[in-house]
């Protein structure tokens, strides 16, 4: 954001020209500042950039999607061009022939557009397409190649230069296109939303600063490796979703889930880690990347990574840390006894009860009924009642208040 | 666990509800334990907040049953899981619509959508609670459809006391801990529930009353309306690339003045030529095939369209004769009895089209060919055993894969 000071212009003297005095309550309107503010669209855009992934934003027309992006290349430090995609034609894209002195033997060369000679001349620089669904098909096309090989006619993009393209959904569209599959498969898909608070704050003067976040050169292979973790593991429970074109007719022109998406999921989830950004962030960029379905299905699946390990759990049941979330530590009770049933031992056993009465005295009792059935009906016939049940009566009482309002709930009915 | 002073919150009791509900309604159990419950003489009842806080009164627990509580749980978690707070806050913007009485109608609104089928099987349904019925109104229906239909009133007094806290109608109470306080859950926490939940629903069909599959069929892909998916999928049969247009030398480009010496193709579009077949067997009603026939000429006519080009074939057993469309209205239909939609395909092709759009209620044989041209299929659709009646063979009815198929009717044109 620009601030320029303008002199007070003094009342004594005559008044230079209208206009001049329109300028200097123009500069004044201009005067605003910034401060920085946590915004999780804003920092999922500025991640995605980083990551270096083409970046769509979807959002209706005068939302803020050009502001946040001019934000952006000033908190990046990145030169800003923008392309209004719709008022192109294919061959600005692809490049337009030029004739040189003999054809038949230098041949036809396809040169570029001005813009993409300075970016590539600048070598580095954020390429903002907007207006990408009101693109006829054919520009669309065309765009396809820029988007992913980075070529403009016969010139290449430089790797310093970041792509994002804005849209605006086909409601408010009226006469737009849908993108095509393999166009929006190449995106990561952001909805652009306006913060009523942010908006408001904004028109008084002071609006929100992205900041890049800070990659921390500590956890970057730790990131890595907890990302292929992480989708290898999702994709090797569910090959399903490996590659799934969009099918109904409502799920058109969004992401949607391809070996390519994953790269990308992958690559996103990778950035995130290592700059520690918030999960809400990280379940815009995933669900972006592959599609709000498989998105949550892979979410759902990190927050069982996370989980303490039930193998670790059973070793030292003293030291153990449950979640504090009922369903969370509902789901650790579970694949605690799960664990034991897999290899049962009197030793892991006995531990799996220390666990429950941990759980039964630290949180919610209910929780722990589940597990403590499952758990009971393990037992062989050699292993002795550890003294440790004792603790759970608690929840034994409970189970059996719950029973009597199922008997007293089943005979009203 | 019991309580040991008077006026004390009966935690025992409280989580023995909680696990009663979470045996009858198994696929809540996600949900209802991460509910975390928060002690409050303040709430009249139980109430919860968006941000998945469940406030208890005390007096509330000592006088009702455990069966009943267990019904309450899951009253309230049905707030949250239906985001009846979210919902409520756009109706209100929408409608422009403020104040607590406004607030209130919304609670008795969203509390109309969650008891008309919570209740039964283990869970009695509470004293006083407010059931479409007691408003004199169809049940079944969305928290949206009720608060269009009914106004406060002096019958309605008496459910003043009601109040299922910002988790049900958006508007903060004073004993809310708000978003900073202890344990709330962040959106995508809220998120990952309601996906888990949604897919228990799902996993396990039959299991659940037909409001909550309903809900979990529409949680996370509300039903679009259909005007702008039948747009959507003409524009982008008419215009796919193939199809009317194409580059031709027969007049030169614009751009030719620029590069002397070389002879650039222009895009030529000739408009495209549209066939549509309505299947006018007694299944469909005239209502339904008229609106649907204007938004297609509207549609035509959007992307530029002739009308002369855009004809109109109605066709039951015996495809009948095609009629341009001239005039939007005044279109003779024609036909009754069965469909055989083979022939009105056959007939459509006749005239080269470059779409065929077909308005049916899918009870009929489809061609086994795909076409030569794009199709686009508006379905009505029909429920209440309309296929398989006449055996498993019906099921081939169903639309082929080569089409692009809307539901017309669902959703909010």
């Amino acid at each position: 954001m620009t601030s320029r000071a303008y002199a007070p212009l003094p009342a004594d003297r005559p008044a230079a020209s209208p206009l001049a005095v329109a300028d200097a309550l123009s500069a004044l309107l201009r005067d605003t500042t910034t401060e920085p503010r946590s915004d999780d669209q804003l920092e999922a855009l500025t991640l995605a950039v980083a990551a270096d992934l083409p970046v769509l934003l979807w959002g209706e027309p005068g939302i803020g999607k050009t502001a946040a992006l001019t934000q952006l290349a000033t908190a990046l430090d990145l030169p800003l061009t923008t392309v209004i995609a719709s008022v192109h034609e294919p061959s600005d894209f692809s490049g337009l022939p030029v004739v040189g002195e003999d054809p038949a033997v230098q041949g036809v060369p396809l040169a570029p557009p001005d813009w993409a000679v300075r970016l590539v001349r600048a070598g580095r620089g954020l390429l903002f397409l907007d207006e990408l669904s009101t693109a006829p098909p054919a520009v669309q096309a065309a765009l396809l190649r820029l988007v992913l090989e980075r070529r403009i006619g016969a010139l290449r993009l430089p790797p310093g230069v970041r792509i994002v393209a804005a849209a605006n959904p086909r409601s408010s569209a009226a006469d737009g296109w849908e993108l095509s599959p393999p166009l929006a498969n190449r995106f990561v898909h952001l909805q652009w939303a306006h913060d009523h608070d942010v908006v408001v704050r904004g028109l008084g003067g002071t609006w929100p600063r992205a900041t890049l976040p800070r990659l921390d050169p500590e956890r970057l292979s730790g990131a890595v490796a907890y990302a292929r973790r992480a989708v290898c593991g999702f994709l090797t429970a569910r090959p399903g979703l490996v590659h799934r074109l969009p099918g109904g007719e409502s799920h058109r022109g969004g992401a949607w889930p391809s070996p390519r998406s994953w790269e990308a999921t992958l690559r996103l989830i990778a950035f995130a880690t290592a700059a520690g950004s918030s999960r809400d962030v990280l379940s815009l960029l995933v669900r972006g990347a592959v599609g709000d379905g498989p998105g949550l299905e892979l979410l759902a699946s990190l927050d069982r990574m996370d989980l303490p390990d039930p193998e670790t759990l059973l070793a030292d049941p003293a030291g153990a840390e449950l979640p504090e979330r009922g369903d969370l530590r509902q789901a650790v009770l579970d694949g605690v006894v799960a664990a034991v049933r897999g290899r049962p031992e009197r030793a892991r056993w006995d531990a799996a009860w220390a666990l429950l009465v941990r759980a039964a005295e630290t949180g919610a009792p209910d929780v722990v009924v589940v597990p403590a059935t499952t758990l009971a009906a393990l037992r062989r016939d050699d292993w002795a009642v550890p003294a440790a049940i004792e603790r759970l009566t608690g929840v034994v009482s409970l189970s059996r208040r719950a029973d009597e309002a199922a008997r007293v709930a089943g005979a009203r009915r | 666990m019991t309580a040991d002073a008077p006026g004390a919150l009966d935690l025992g009791k409280l989580f023995a509800a909680r696990l009663h509900a979470a045996r009858v309604r198994p696929y809540l159990a996600t949900a209802l334990f991460a509910l975390r419950p928060v002690e409050s003489p303040q709430v009249p009842t139980m109430g919860v907040d968006r941000h998945w806080r469940c406030y208890v009164s005390p007096a509330f627990v000592d006088r009702t049953p455990v069966a009943e509580l267990a019904a309450v749980w899951v009253h309230e978690v049905a707030h949250l899981l239906r985001d009846h707070h979210g919902r409520g806050d756009r109706f209100a913007r929408e409608h422009r619509l403020t104040g607590p009485a406004e607030r209130l109608r919304m609670n008795i609104a969203a509390d109309c959508e969650i008891n008309d089928d919570v209740y039964g099987d283990g869970l009695p349904r509470p004293e006083g609670a407010v059931t479409p019925e007691k408003l004199g109104l169809r049940p079944g229906e969305l928290m949206e459809d009720y608060l269009r239909h009914y106004r406060l009133g002096p019958r309605l007094e008496r459910l003043a006391w009601l109040d299922c806290g910002s988790g049900a109608d958006g508007l903060d109470r004073e004993w809310e801990l708000g978003p900073a306080g202890a344990h709330g859950l962040s959106a995508q926490e809220r998120d990952a529930i309601r996906f888990r939940v949604a897919r228990g629903i799902k996993g396990t069909p039959g299991s659940a009353p037909g409001g909550w599959r309903r809900w979990a069929e529409e949680v996370f892909h509300p039903p679009q309306p259909w005007r702008r998916l039948l747009g959507s999928a003409l524009r982008s049969a008419v215009f796919a690339p193939g199809v009317g247009d194409d580059y031709s030398y027969g007049r030169p480009a614009r751009r030719s003045a620029g590069l002397p010496g070389v002879v650039l193709p222009s895009l030529r579009r000739r408009p495209p030529r549209v066939c549509v077949v309505i299947d006018t067997s007694g299944s469909v009603s005239d209502a339904e095939l008229g609106s649907a026939l204007l938004e297609v000429a509207a549609i035509c006519r959007a992307v530029g369209g002739r009308r002369d080009l855009v004809s109109v074939l109605s066709c039951d057993a015996a495809a009948r004769t095609v009629q341009p469309l001239c005039r939007t209205e005044g279109i003779e239909l024609v036909g009754g009895g069965g469909t055989d939609l083979r022939t009105g395909f056959a007939r459509a092709l006749r005239t080269r089209p470059d779409a065929v759009v077909v308005l049916t209620d899918g009870q009929t044989p489809w061609p086994a060919e795909r076409p030569p041209c794009r199709t686009v299929v508006g379905l009505f659709p029909r429920t209440g055993g309309a296929y398989g009646e006449n055996g498993p063979d019906d099921w081939a009815n169903t639309p082929p894969a080569w089409a692009r198929v809307v539901t017309i009717g669902s959703g909010r044109g």
